[in-house]
């Protein structure tokens, strides 16, 4: 549980005409994780070269990629589509013969004139851009064109302009810039443009058009009108076909996808003329299933061997191996980093700790519920394995949060009445009779939390450095992980026996030493001495980190921080709603009143989804936060290489 | 404590309970203060490790899972100044 599932080395040995069946046998098991051969001269496999892809490997790429661009194109994913009827093997392919070519023709003909159109609605798009800035220049286009000895300029000036040369001009004054358009003697151009530059000339084109401005503009944009349902059209027959064959088409890719990976496994296979090798992981206890099955589908012609491996130096493939209501906080896990196969799999702990910390943080039955609500009303949306496992973490979140709501004795905010919290309260108010808020109890709960944590994390440390190190460098580094937690202990007897403070052991009344330190203190002293002496002897660097046991511990106080600010922005849109709008209506009530009573509605709505939001944001980043930061920075590395078995699960197809 | 708070009170010539309202108002005012430049000086070591880590992200999307920790570890700051916010006003 608190490792990774055990592997085993797989060699397989045979001769090059029964790769087919091993191949597809491996397949079907989905559990053989395939070890690349590198063709780097390793020992004992001189002579041996990478293999080449079976016999109509590139047939099945093209007709893969034909699928793919087709599945693109229609905007169909395995995902969103129901596994139907599985459909036999030799039933796709006569259909992929018969259908596919015809099929691929079809869409390439819709999108071939789908882009063709798309493009004309470009270039109808830009001489409308064109034209506009004449539409208020009564001119037929006609005439700006078509002049051996006149040129015409167009553009916009910041002001109006005075030309001294003979010309005719035409000028509209606009909001920010004005339009100018003016036909002038080409001998005099230079003299033209200096004065129009002055004016700040911002040329535009000249349109090549006949014919009003407007009239143009309309005419074009009724062409576009007609492109644009043209486009639309062709977009509905390609939902046809979408509707049609999508079913077909992702049956055909799954299928095609295994042949292709199966044709193309011999690529990371060793091989030479007559035989291959192949090296990979399997878990430790389908080694008999799958050595048997390979023995049965060649006859006996295969040689199948389990290899020793040294777990610390190979790069054994990691794949979780959690209970079932862990499984879900692997996701989180895996946006750190996966373990290392030697190291220790903490998806447990945080599995079971994460949803402890956002009911801390969150508190609230109001809120636990919303968030209940939406775990599995968002089911239906999220198809992946990855998504159901995030509403899975949400949902136990959740659960949690309406556990410790009973306890605080909160929901949306409002005490619930009857029922005395029987955690410290974190309402600001005294409500029913109750307690205010109870900071100091609190507080020293998180801390609480955070000694335990962090200890956890270090003991788990200890344990890491003894699975994973050797010789003299081992023992330096459990001790120093002891260090680590002998400073702490020993900082919290020495405060223990200096203060005295609720909901921790109080030591002040042990007999003295010296002034204020007495025996408890000295002990304290004393451990954290041999603490500080034990990390200096792994590494003296690290005692440099020495004041991170403070903001480590003090960070979990952001338990008590977060989850009580949630409160406080609950209680005050609770106020201003109820408080401020809805009750002095209630008490005075006009017809009026209906209006601000609906407007404290709003408010008290509003104002709640905003909070759950940000009780998500807050329970759940914070949470994770403790973990990646202050857990795991103790004891775990990470950086495990995925186990991913060669083969699939198979969704519309049978084998 | 009390008695010295009389004394005060005669010297600058206020009462007992405009001395303690006083107080409480720099209280406030001190947990203001700590919550607000905690809260800036969060915001801005965030600014620079948020960015590098989106460009990070961008280049590799593996990295997500270490730039989120690196991006977050200034939070505590704005943290703390929550926890002596909350000590100022209800301890």
């Amino acid at each position: 549980m608190l490792n990774p599932r055990q592997m085993s080395r797989l060699l397989i040995a045979a001769s090059r005409d029964q790769m087919a069946p091993v191949i597809a046998e491996l397949y079907r098991h989905n559990l053989f994780h395939i070890e690349d051969y590198v063709d780097a001269g390793a020992e004992g496999y001189e002579g041996f070269k990478i293999g080449s892809p079976l016999l109509g490997a590139s047939e099945k790429s093209a007709d893969l990629i034909k699928i793919r661009a087709i599945t693109n194109t229609i905007a169909v994913r395995a995902d969103d589509i129901d596994a139907g009827p599985s459909c036999s093997r030799d039933e796709l392919q006569k259909k992929i013969e018969r259908d596919l070519p015809l099929l691929e023709r079809e869409v390439e003909e819709l999108t071939v004139r789908r882009s063709k159109f798309e493009t004309r609605a470009k270039d109808l798009e830009e001489k409308i851009a064109e034209i506009t800035p004449f539409a208020d220049i009564p001119v037929d286009m006609n005439l700006y064109h078509g002049y051996k000895r006149f040129t015409t300029s167009a553009g916009y000036v910041s002001r109006e302009v005075i030309l001294n040369v003979p010309h005719e001009m035409h000028f509209s004054k606009g909001k920010d810039k004005n339009f100018l358009v003016v036909i002038f003697p080409t001998e005099q151009k230079s003299e033209v443009d200096k004065t129009l530059a002055e004016a700040g000339f911002q040329p535009v084109p000249v349109p090549e058009e006949s014919g009003s401005a407007r009239g143009r503009i309309e005419f074009y944009s009724g062409e576009m009108a007609s492109v644009h349902k043209e486009i639309a059209e062709i977009n509905k027959q390609l939902e046809d076909v979408k509707q049609k064959h999508a079913a077909f088409l992702v049956a055909c890719e799954e299928l095609l996808k295994a042949e292709v990976d199966q044709t193309e496994a011999p690529l990371r296979f060793a091989t030479t003329n007559q035989t291959f090798v192949a090296e990979g992981w399997v878990p430790a206890d389908k080694v008999t299933a799958i050595t048997n099955s390979l023995v049965y589908v060649t006859d006996g012609k295969v040689f199948v061997t389990v290899v020793p491996t040294d777990p610390v130096h190979d790069s054994v493939p990691v794949e979780y191996n959690n209970p079932d209501f862990a499984k879900p906080s692997q996701v989180l896990m895996d946006v750190y980093s996966r373990p290392k196969y030697t190291e220790i799999d903490p998806t447990l702990m945080l599995s079971i700790v994460f949803p402890i910390f956002f009911g801390l943080i969150l508190g609230d039955v109001g809120y636990g519920l919303v968030l209940l609500a939406m775990a599995f009303g968002l089911r239906k949306f999220l198809n992946g394995v990855e998504g159901r496992y995030l509403l899975d973490v949400l949902r136990n979140a959740s659960i949690t949060s309406i556990f410790f709501g009973l306890l605080y004795s909160e929901f949306l905010g409002f005490a619930i009445p009857g029922l005395s919290p029987i955690m410290p309260s974190r309402h600001l108010i005294a409500e029913h009779g109750g307690h205010g808020p109870m900071i100091p109890d609190l507080m020293i709960i998180s801390i609480w939390i955070g000694i335990l944590h962090i200890t956890l994390g270090r003991i788990l440390g200890i344990i890491n450095h003894a699975k994973q190190d050797h010789g003299e460098h081992r023992t330096k580094a459990m001790l120093a992980n002891f260090g680590w937690i002998a400073v702490m202990w020993g900082v919290l007897l020495v405060i223990w026996s200096i203060v005295q403070m609720p909901l921790m052991p109080d030591l002040t009344a042990l007999p003295a030493v010296i002034s204020i330190i007495n025996v408890g203190g000295v002990a304290g002293l004393i451990l954290a001495v041999l603490g500080v002496l034990l990390i200096a002897r792994d590494s003296v660097l690290e005692v440099v980190e020495l004041p991170s046991i403070i903001s480590h511990v003090l960070s979990y106080a952001r338990i008590v921080a977060v989850g009580f600010s949630s409160v406080a922005i609950a209680m005050v849109i609770n106020f201003i709603a109820i408080g401020m709008l809805i009750e002095p209506q209630l008490e005075n009530f006009s017809i009026f009143s209906i209006v601000i009573i609906i407007a404290g509605l709003v408010v008290f709505l509003l104002g709640h989804a905003l909070n759950t939001v940000l009780g998500i944001l807050g329970g759940g980043l914070h949470s994770v936060r403790l973990h990646y930061v202050e857990f795991f920075t103790k004891f775990y590395k990470g950086g495990g290489v995925k186990y991913i078995p060669f083969g699939m699960k198979r969704r519309f197809t049978e084998d | 404590m009390a008695a010295e708070a009389v004394v005060t009170a005669v010297d600058v010539g206020m009462t007992v309970e405009q001395i303690a309202a006083t107080q409480l108002g720099m209280k406030a005012m001190g947990a203001g203060v700590a919550v607000g430049l905690t809260g800036i000086g969060a915001g801005v070591a965030e600014m620079a490790i948020g960015s590098a880590a989106v460009g990070a992200t961008a280049e590799n999307k593996d990295v997500f899972g270490l730039v989120l920790l690196l991006t977050v570890i200034p939070e505590t700051i704005v943290i703390f100044g929550l926890v002596v916010a909350l000590l100022l006003l209800f301890v």
